[in-house]
C-alpha cells in the first residue's frame, strides 16, 4: 500500500492528502469497496437465484439468466445499447466542433460565459419537466403542427414525430449534450495556444491542426464525455417513457416491470449484464485509443 | 422454517437473511427515509399509524379526530405492489404501522406468511361489520385464498376507459354500454387508443374481452395461467402491430394530457383522469365507460399488522377500521375523489345530516347507482396473480413488439 501511495504521488509530482497517512488511503479504499463493489457482487449473486409469485427462491439456478435470453429481454438490452451508442456518437459529432469553437474560436469572453451558463441550466431542472414539454411540441396537435398548418405549409398534421425511436433519440441528445460538450471543452481549452500557432506558422492547414494536434490532445476529454454520456443514456427512463409512448422499450422499463413483480433475480441479471456490456465497450474503447490516450488520464482535464 | 429453499415461510427468512443482503444493496436505506418517528402506537394511545396507498387518505384527517377522537398518522406508499410488499417483508413496516392499506391481493401472500392478522369479526368496536354488504366484505380484495378474512374494505371502483362520445357516435350522456372492442379492435378507433403499459392493470381487461367475445378460452381474467397469458399477449402483439394503439400510457398525468389534448379518442385510464380532463374540456365532454363485458374491479383493503397483537392497541385499530365503513369517511372519499365503498347509504345519511348541498347528495346517490351497476359484472382484480412471473415475462413480448 505504501509503495502504491509513493508511486501515485511520484507520478502526480505532488503530495496529496491521502499520502499523509497510509490509513487514509486504506480507509478510502475500504469505503469505496463497501459502497460500490460490494453491491455489484450482491447483484451478481442474486442473479443466480430465482423468484416465484413475489417470493425469492434462495436456490442457486441459471433459470433467471436463461429467461433473459428467451423472454425478449436480451433484445431490450441490445436495443438499449444500440440507442445509447447512437446517441453518444451523435453527441460527439455535435459536441466536438461546438467545444472547439467555444474554447479556441473567435467568441468573446461574454459569449463564452453565456454559452457555458446555458449549458449548465439542465443540471438545475427536473428531467421529466424538461422532456414532457416536447410532447406538447411534437404531438399531432402540438406546436409544430399548429404553426405549420397556420402558415399553410401543410394541410394536415404531420404524424410520427412522437412515440418513435427518433423522438427518443432526439430527447436523449437534448438531455445529454452538456455531459459531452463540457469535458471536451475543458480538455481543448487547456491546449497550449502556442502549439496551434507554431503548426499554423509551419504551414499546417486548419484541418491538419485539428486532426494532428487538437484531437489527440483532447482525447482525454472526449473519453470523459463518452463515459458521462453513455452511462446515463443506458439508464434512460424519462425519454423512452414520455417520448417513446411505450413503443421504445428500453432497459430501465424492463427493470421497472420486473421490479413491480418483485423479481429481484431478473433485475439483478439485467443490471449485471449491462455492467458487463459497459466493461466490454470501454475495454474496446481503450484498445482502440491506446495509441493516443490513456483512459485513466481522461479525468485530468476536469482538474484543470 | 422447514425448508430454506421453499417459498412458504419466507417472512422469517426475509427477517433474517434478505434484510441483511438488501441492506448491502441500499434498498434497506428506504426504511430510514419513510418518515416514521418511532414505533407504532402504544396500547393507551388514540393514534393509529397507517402505511398504504395515498388514495385511501382523507384530504383532512381532522374530521376523524372530531368525530371519533382518533388521530391518524398516514405514510403514503408507492402504488407498486412489488415496492409495497418489499416494505412489509424486508423493512418490517409492521413494527412501525398498525394498519396497511393496499389494493386487494397482497393478503393472499402476506396473510398466510403471518404479516396480517385475521380480522376478528366479533370485535365490539367493529360495529358496522354486520350491516356491511357481502359484495364488499367477502370480496377477493379482503378475503384470502385460504378463506380467511384478512381485511376490511376501504374504497373501490370499477375501472374501464374514458372516451369522447362524439368520436364514437354514441349517446353523449355516457349511459350506453360500450364494448371493450373499441379499445382492442375497432376500425373506428385504430391508431386512436391509449392503453396502459403496466401488465397487471392491462392484461386482465384484454383477457376479459377475449373471453366474452369467445375468441379465447380464459377461466379467470384476474388470474391467468401461463398459457392463457401467452394467448392474450399474442392477441395484443397482433393488435399493436396492426396499429391499434396510439400510445402506451405510464402515468396519471399522461392520461390527463392525452384526453385534454385530444390525442386519443379512447383511453384505458382511471376515472379521476376523466373528471380532471372535463374540468378543462367542459362538463361531459369525455365520459367514463359502462361496458358490456365487465370491468377491472379493484378495491383497497385495510389490513392489521401482525405486530399489533403484541402492542395491545387492537381496540383503537378496530375503531379505525369501523370508521372506514362509516358514512363520514365514505361521503368525504366520494366527494373528494369520486370513489365508492361499502355502506354508501350511510354516506347519504351523513351528508344530509351535515347539510351538504342537494347537488352533493345527489352525486353521492349517483356514485352508489354507478357502482351497483358496474359491480354486477366481472371481474375482481388482484395485484398478486398466481403466475405473476410468467405473465410479466409474456408482457415483455408485448412491450417489445
Amino acid at each position: 500500500m505504501a509503495i502504491l501511495t509513493q508511486k501515485l504521488s511520484r507520478r502526480a509530482g505532488m503530495r496529496t492528502p491521502l499520502d499523509r497517512s497510509p490509513w487514509l488511503l486504506r480507509s478510502f479504499l475500504c469505503v469505496w469497496l463497501f459502497v460500490v463493489i460490494a453491491p455489484l457482487v450482491v447483484l451478481l449473486v442474486y442473479s443466480f437465484f430465482d423468484s416465484s409469485n413475489f417470493m425469492m427462491i434462495y436456490k442457486p439456478s441459471l433459470k433467471t439468466w436463461e429467461g433473459i435470453f428467451t423472454s425478449g429481454r436480451f433484445e431490450v438490452t441490445v436495443r438499449t445499447l444500440r440507442i445509447a451508442l447512437t446517441v453518444t456518437l451523435i453527441e460527439l459529432v455535435l459536441a466536438f466542433p461546438s467545444a472547439l469553437w467555444l474554447a479556441k474560436g473567435n467568441c468573446t469572453k461574454a459569449t463564452r460565459a453565456i454559452v457555458l451558463a446555458l449549458l449548465t441550466i439542465p443540471f438545475f431542472l427536473d428531467q421529466s419537466s424538461r422532456i414532457i414539454v416536447w410532447r406538447g411540441i411534437l404531438d399531432e396537435n402540438g406546436l409544430i403542427n399548429h404553426v405549420l398548418m397556420a402558415l399553410h405549409v401543410v394541410q394536415s398534421p404531420i404524424k410520427g414525430m412522437l412515440y418513435t425511436e427518433t423522438a427518443v433519440h432526439f430527447g436523449m441528445v437534448v438531455s445529454y449534450f452538456p455531459m459531452m460538450i463540457l469535458p471536451i471543452y475543458m480538455a481543448i481549452s487547456v491546449i497550449d495556444d502556442t502549439l496551434i500557432s507554431a503548426a499554423a506558422d509551419l504551414g499546417a492547414t486548419p484541418a491538419r491542426i485539428v486532426f494532428d494536434i487538437i484531437l489527440p490532445l483532447s482525447l482525454p476529454g472526449v473519453l470523459a464525455g463518452v463515459v458521462f454520456t453513455l452511462g446515463p443514456a443506458l439508464a434512460s427512463w424519462v425519454e423512452p417513457n414520455l417520448l417513446g409512448g411505450g413503443f421504445v422499450n428500453m432497459l430501465s422499463n424492463s427493470v421497472d416491470s420486473a421490479y413491480g413483480a418483485l423479481r429481484y433475480p431478473t433485475v439483478a441479471a439485467l443490471s449485471s449484464f449491462v455492467v458487463l456490456m459497459i466493461g466490454v465497450i470501454f475495454a474496446v474503447l481503450m484498445f482502440v485509443t491506446r495509441r493516443f490516450a490513456d483512459l485513466s488520464m481522461s479525468f485530468r482535464s476536469l482538474q484543470s | 422454517m422447514k425448508d430454506r429453499h421453499s417459498i412458504t415461510s419466507q417472512l422469517t427468512l426475509t427477517r433474517r437473511d434478505m434484510l441483511k443482503s438488501l441492506a448491502a444493496t441500499g434498498a434497506f436505506a428506504l426504511t430510514g427515509s419513510l418518515g416514521f418517528s418511532g414505533v407504532a402506537a402504544a396500547a393507551d394511545s388514540q393514534t393509529v399509524r397507517a402505511y398504504g396507498v395515498t388514495t385511501a387518505q382523507l384530504k383532512d384527517w381532522s374530521a376523524l379526530t372530531k368525530s371519533t377522537g382518533l388521530k391518524m398518522e398516514f405514510i403514503g406508499s408507492n402504488n407498486d405492489v412489488g415496492v409495497y410488499m418489499r416494505d412489509i417483508l424486508a423493512s418490517q413496516m409492521g413494527n412501525k404501522a398498525d394498519i396497511f392499506i393496499f389494493e386487494g391481493g397482497t393478503q393472499n401472500i402476506l396473510g398466510p406468511q403471518g404479516a396480517y392478522l385475521v380480522i376478528d369479526e366479533k370485535n365490539p368496536n367493529l360495529k358496522l361489520w354486520q350491516r356491511t354488504p357481502d359484495v364488499w366484505k367477502r370480496s377477493q380484495v379482503v378475503v384470502g385464498k385460504d378463506g380467511k378474512q384478512y381485511g376490511v374494505p376501504v374504497i373501490g371502483n370499477a375501472d374501464s376507459f374514458g372516451y369522447f362520445p362524439d368520436k364514437l357516435g354514441v349517446k353523449p350522456d355516457g349511459t350506453s354500454d360500450l364494448s371493450w372492442k373499441v379499445i382492442f379492435e375497432d376500425d373506428r378507433t385504430r391508431g386512436r387508443v391509449g392503453y396502459d403499459n403496466e401488465w397487471n392493470y392491462s392484461i386482465g381487461v384484454a383477457a376479459l374481452y377475449l373471453k366474452s367475445s369467445g375468441k379465447a378460452k380464459v377461466d379467470n381474467p384476474a388470474d391467468l395461467t401461463p398459457e392463457e397469458a401467452k394467448t392474450v399477449v399474442d392477441f395484443l402483439v397482433a393488435r399493436k402491430k396492426a396499429g391499434q394503439f396510439r400510445t402506451l400510457v405510464s402515468s396519471y398525468e399522461q392520461q390527463i394530457q392525452l384526453l385534454t389534448n385530444h390525442e386519443v379518442d379512447v383511453l384505458n385510464c382511471w376515472e379521476p383522469a376523466v373528471r380532471e380532463s372535463n374540468l378543462k374540456l367542459g362538463d361531459g365532454k369525455t365520459r367514463y365507460a359502462y361496458t358490456e363485458e365487465g370491468y377491472y374491479k379493484w378495491g383497497h383493503g385495510a389490513y392489521i399488522a401482525s405486530q399489533v397483537k403484541s402492542r395491545g392497541n387492537e381496540d383503537t385499530v378496530y375503531k379505525m377500521l369501523n370508521y372506514f365503513l362509516d358514512g363520514e369517511y365514505r361521503a368525504l372519499q366520494a366527494r373528494d375523489r369520486g370513489y365508492a365503498g361499502p355502506n354508501m347509504d350511510l354516506a347519504v345519511q351523513y351528508a344530509t345530516a351535515h347539510n351538504w348541498s342537494a347537488d352533493q347528495i345527489q352525486s353521492l346517490k349517483e356514485t352508489q347507482e354507478k357502482v351497483d351497476r358496474k359491480f354486477s359484472k366481472p371481474f375482481v382484480s388482484t395485484t398478486t396473480p398466481s403466475h405473476s412471473d410468467a405473465i410479466e415475462e409474456e408482457w415483455q413480448r408485448f412491450l417489445n413488439a
